[in-house]
């Protein structure tokens, strides 16, 4: 089967379009979230409080949990991507999602190395730990490879991303728990 | 609940909770490991093996049972974890079993990020044809799903075998 029939085949099904859309943001989203600590909610579970965004745990209200406000955000928000992707056309979506997926990668690494340089400059450079600044050469990379790359590349990855982005995702989450394997 | 609670006790509730956990992880682990071994072991010609059986009609059945067993399983995992995070994890990190607590806040990411992938999963299993040019990304889809089931039993057992139903 050509990428184009299979291409217009799925274009046919929105089902398929969403739950692939779906599956992809939510990936990103999620790992964006945890890694900036961005909880719709927090909860308190010992003593059944919500406070709304992220809060620590107050001295005598036992731990707080921000899982359940990391999904609340990011289950609708990625529901909502799925929802956009089926109402745009095929070509944008695959530059889109190519996008999406290509900033995931750049972003972070620029900011780590935005960080380490900031850590050992001989200037103030503290302006580099913001991630807002490693943004902007992450979304100039990831529009340039997303409008550069031929159309035939980005089909045929559209549906990849959705083994390619979570596999991506376990490696940065599971780096982030280094600091509980190295206690 | 309160009425729940005049017949059993408050320990047996959560007990009963985390057994029905256990029992749905078992069956779904089950499903989707079979799944797994159906799309991985290439159909065999010899009839009546064991193989045979695992074949493309079974792993496409596997499919709902699968999507069935995850959801109410996360929503009874998330249920449970309150519990888990106060009178588990605080033990855990206090004898300094960080290993453990590091592996656990590694399950609730994959296992949130599996329930994401199962519309995904759901949608190649139930209306892309067999022979699709998505039965590579249906296969690595399907493995990658029981990888993450696999990875969160042995955590919950784990985490079960610290401090949990029997101890």
């Amino acid at each position: 089967m050509s990428v184009q029939t299979s291409t217009t085949a799925l274009k046919a099904s929105k089902i398929g379009v969403f739950a692939f859309t779906f599956g992809i943001a939510f990936t990103i989203l999620y790992t964006i979230c945890v890694w900036r600590n961005w909880p719709l909610f927090t909860y308190h579970p010992a003593v059944n409080k919500l406070d709304l965004g992220w809060h620590p745990g107050r001295s005598g209200e036992g731990p707080a949990m921000h899982w359940y406000g990391w999904l609340a955000l990011c289950y609708p928000a990625a529901a909502v991507v799925g929802w956009v992707a089926t109402i745009i056309s095929s070509r944008w979506l695959h530059r889109a999602t190519m996008f999406g997926c290509v900033l995931a990668a750049p972003w972070p690494t620029v900011f780590v190395c935005a960080v380490f340089i900031a850590d050992r400059a001989s200037f103030d450079a503290e302006f580099l730990k913001s991630i807002w600044v490693s943004a902007i050469p992450a979304f100039m990379g990831a529009a340039a490879v997303s409008y550069f790359v031929p159309s035939q590349w980005a089909q045929r990855l559209w549906s990849d991303w959705l083994l390619i982005v979570p596999i991506g995702a376990f490696l940065v989450l599971g780096y982030s728990l280094r600091p509980l394997f190295l206690r | 609940m309160d009425i729940l609670f005049d017949m059993i006790s408050v320990q047996t509730f959560w007990k009963i909770l985390l057994f029905i956990h256990f029992t749905l992880a078992v069956a779904l682990l089950a499903a989707v490991t079979l799944q797994a071994v159906a799309v991985l072991i290439p159909a065999r010609q010899t009839a009546g093996n064991f193989g045979d059986r695992l074949g493309p009609l079974s792993a496409t059945s596997c499919a709902p049972v699968v999507v069935a067993l995850y959801v109410p399983q996360v929503l009874m995992g998330m249920w449970i974890y309150t519990k888990y995070r106060i009178y588990v994890r605080i033990p855990m990190e206090q004898l300094g079993h960080w290993w453990i607590v590091g592996a656990f806040d590694g399950k609730e990411h994959v296992v949130a990020i599996g329930i994401a992938l199962l519309p995904a999963y759901w949608y190649l299993w139930r209306r892309e044809p067999l022979n699709s040019e998505y039965s590579s990304l249906r296969k690595w889809l399907t493995v990658l799903l029981a990888l993450i089931v696999w990875y969160a039993f042995i955590n919950g057992h784990i985490a079960n075998d610290f401090r949990g139903v029997g101890s």
